[in-house]
């Protein structure tokens, strides 16, 4: 029987195919899931869909409301863990298909959540629906394009990576605006923006469904090879998804990326509230969700420049200057705060999110590094749960220290600084499992059976 | 295949390109 089109057969490229064509169809993904980054400007027209200019009494609260992005970046997780060995069978095309029914259903279901005033299938809807459609679809192209690039692994997968980081940069003006388009006296535009944006995710997400190809096999890069030198922290073996999350080597990356993504997107999320409240005054609201935008440009350019040059640095040390320039400049902020120096806190903060964000990037070829090409997209999948986890205890952390600390008589302006410090000491945690990091053991390298033997 | 290339980098680039320039706008009220 013929492959159908969404089938791995079909998207094996024929021989001369450009490479470069692969990034922008991971890109398409990337950047509608992205998305999710922007969701907190649902957030305020959310607790007026009732009211629609103000809050009504039977209106949902915000704390429910928050609820939904915490939701989906769980289920991002989760969906990725249980779904790599899935999108690695089925191949991208499939992969990328159904995160685009998941992402956009969400989306639909999400709406009639509204237009019924139901939470729970806002939850069900953009949470877990929509939350399944991330976790795919982050996953999908990553195996790919390390496939496609294997001489620059870190760069192909920081451009789709990158997507992620700027999916934000797209939909936070583009919810502003369509919820101004959709504004009437009997609806405040949200309920209408999330059925159009679901339809236009569906059709961008489309785009890199009908373009991506996997290599044949034999494909190499014309004129690469690769390296016949031996290098330590390179595995030329495969590790398989069962065996490799057993391997230390697994949790110490997990390790890496949790601690590196707790430090990031505890701060990241109170980025706005932070800057007003250490320079009272002096930054105005406006000012301040600029600075969260500027925060948004150096974590997706982030993700782009640090995968890329982890290629030439390798994955270890790049990590191990996340993590020590990142102490370094947690431990700065404080001092920065108390002498007013607004400038360089704005630019010790954009280096710090560059370097999330890059944590992130990087994340797939270290996996690549240690384990091999063969399962790296499911083992990926697994990883990610590093990111759920710290989705829920970064924000916890940063939130709860800054409430304890105000309860306690502490200056709005310092009530920041033990969370800054702790962040060094979460950084610093993630620095000694990424030293302890050594080549996987032989004996876990995955041997294809020959002939007569069992695999 | 060069004009499929130039499309496809084109449909992403084009709403990012947006998006970036959206949010410098927003960034430069943080200078003023």
């Amino acid at each position: 029987m013929a492959p159908g089109f969404f089938d791995r057969e079909s998207t094996v490229a024929p021989p001369g195919y450009d490479r470069f064509l692969v990034p922008p169809a991971a890109l398409a993904v990337h950047l509608a899931i992205g998305q999710a980054y922007a969701f907190s400007t649902f957030n305020l027209p959310l607790t007026k869909v009732l009211g629609i200019t103000h809050a009504a009494a039977d209106d949902w609260k915000l704390a429910e409301v928050g609820w939904t992005f915490s939701i989906a970046i769980v289920l991002l997780g989760l969906s990725a863990a249980v779904f790599g060995r899935w999108v690695e069978r089925v191949g991208p095309r499939k992969a990328m298909f159904t995160a685009a029914l998941c992402f956009s259903g969400g989306f639909m279901i999400a709406a009639l959540g509204i237009h019924y005033h139901q939470i729970f299938l806002l939850y069900l809807g953009y949470g877990v629906l929509g939350g399944c459609g991330l976790g795919i679809g982050y996953i999908a192209p990553v195996s790919t394009l390390i496939k496609w690039f294997p001489d620059r692994p870190g760069m192909a997968t920081g451009m789709a990576i990158m997507g992620f980081g700027g999916g934000a940069l797209i939909a936070a003006p583009l919810s502003l605006r369509l919820m101004e388009h959709f504004r009437s006296t009997v609806s405040n535009g949200v309920l209408e923006t999330f059925v159009t944006m679901g339809v236009m995710y569906f059709m961008f997400m489309m785009i890199g469904v009908i373009a991506v190809r996997v290599p044949a096999d034999d494909w190499r890069p014309a004129g690469w090879t690769a390296t016949e030198k031996p290098q330590q922290m390179v595995t030329r073996a495969n590790v398989s998804v069962d065996v490799a999350w057993r391997t230390p080597q697994f949790w110490l990356l997990w390790g890496v990326l949790c601690m590196n993504v707790t430090a990031g997107i505890g701060v990241l999320g109170t980025a706005s509230p932070m800057i007003q409240e250490i320079f009272p005054g002096r930054v105005t609201p406006e000012a301040a969700a600029g600075f969260v935008g500027l925060l948004s440009l150096f974590n997706m350019a982030g993700r782009f420049i640090w995968a890329a040059a982890s290629d030439h640095l390798g994955r270890r040390t790049t990590y191990m200057i996340f993590f020590l320039f990142g102490i370094v400049l947690y431990s700065l902020l404080p001092s920065l705060g108390h002498l007013g120096s607004t400038g360089w806190f704005v630019a010790a903060f954009a280096v710090i999110i560059s370097m999330y964000g890059g944590g992130f990037a990087t994340i797939p070829a270290y996996l690549r590094d240690m384990f091999g090409p063969m399962n790296v997209g499911a083992i990926h999948g697994r990883l990610l749960t590093a990111w759920a986890v710290a989705g829920v205890l970064g924000p916890q952390l940063v939130n709860y220290i800054r409430q304890f600390q105000m309860e306690r008589g502490i200056p709005r302006a310092q009530a920041y600084s033990v969370t800054l410090y702790l962040m060094c000491g979460i950084l610093l945690v993630g620095f000694l499992c990424n030293l302890a990091m050594r080549p996987v053991e032989e004996r876990h390298h995955f041997k294809p059976a020959g002939p007569g033997k069992s695999a | 295949m060069k004009l499929r290339l130039l499309l496809l980098w084109l449909a992403v680039g084009v709403p990012l390109a947006w998006g970036i320039a959206k949010t410098v706008q927003n960034a430069l009220k943080l200078f003023h």
